[in-house]
């Protein structure tokens, strides 16, 4: 979902912040998401910060959110990660729930918690090419504003 | 307006209708103009975790009391549902199959499951408990919940 300014301009970073939901399988998920996409599918364009950083309030991480624009990926409702963001004084360009994705891709059930089933992984893959998309347009839209 | 008993159990706020019965379960039957609407519990719906897919008995299907009438996969669960009442199902939650989330937000209201056209209401709702009873079962299981 678009819930921010997605015409950040000069982006020529976009910032993933996934869920820190340590023991959960859809918290497991955003993570993985984010490893596949900063490490494969956008390694040049994509950069982690780690939600604990922001709720720690580390100089750097609040420097990151608030200089491009953010995806975030939630495990669960609570949505901690686009929160965090927000309270960071950075931009949610497009904030991806695991479970919304999850529905898009019922056959990838995931599983697991430390180590993820293959529909897990499957289910992250999904959820990165999805996101490594909304990353492309940014961009795109920094180089034309 | 629907009244609710309420209790706070560990960080958690749970809630009961006091219009209507329910089975075990945590599924709850109300009757409305000689047909039987059923759903699931607050407490149900905030201990099965967020629901993915909630798929529903269709339209036609005639319920046994106990009979499951609902299968709901959650980020934590699979998990069967037995209906409260026997019957014809006469009507099924269309939002349940584009926003079953709905069961999470507003699981005594807009999170209704399907309205059953009832074979003896009276004697089905002799097996359910009354509000009062359900809270204090409902009680206790969160509250055993709560020292795991």
């Amino acid at each position: 979902m678009m819930s921010g300014n997605t015409n950040k301009k000069n982006a020529t970073r976009v910032v993933i912040v996934p869920c820190s939901g340590i023991g959960k399988t859809y918290g497991s998920v955003s993570r993985e998401a984010a490893y596949d996409l900063i490490e494969d599918l956008r390694p040049e364009t994509a950069q982690l910060v780690p939600l604990s950083l922001l709720v720690l309030g580390d100089q750097a991480a609040r420097q990151a959110v608030s200089d491009s624009p953010s995806i975030t990926i939630d495990g669960c409702k609570l949505a901690c990660a686009t929160k965090m963001v927000q309270e960071s004084g950075g931009t949610v360009a497009h904030d991806f729930a695991v479970l919304d994705v999850y529905r898009r891709y019922r056959q990838f059930k995931p599983q697991g918690i430390a180590e993820l089933n293959e529909g897990g992984e499957k289910l992250a893959r999904a959820l990165a090419e999805e996101a490594a998309e909304v990353v492309d347009q940014l961009i795109a839209g920094g180089k034309n504003g | 307006m629907t009244e609710f008993l309420e209790t706070i159990v560990d960080k958690f706020t749970f809630r009961v209708a006091t219009d209507r019965f329910y089975n075990s379960e945590g599924v709850w039957a109300k009757e409305e103009n000689g047909r039987v609407r059923i759903g699931l519990s607050d407490f149900v719906q905030q201990r099965s975790g967020d629901v993915a897919f909630a798929e529903i008995k269709p339209i036609e299907t005639i319920l046994a009391f106990e009979d499951e009438v609902a299968m709901l996969e959650t980020i934590k669960v699979n998990i069967a549902y037995s209906s409260p009442v026997s019957g014809k199902v006469v009507e099924v939650n269309p939002v349940m199959a584009e926003a079953p989330e709905a069961i999470n937000q507003d699981p005594f209201g807009e999170g209704w499951l399907a309205v059953v056209e009832p074979l003896d209401w009276a004697a089905d709702c002799e097996r359910l408990l009354d509000p009062q009873a359900y809270f204090a079962r409902m009680k206790t299981e969160a509250e055993e919940e709560a020292k795991k």
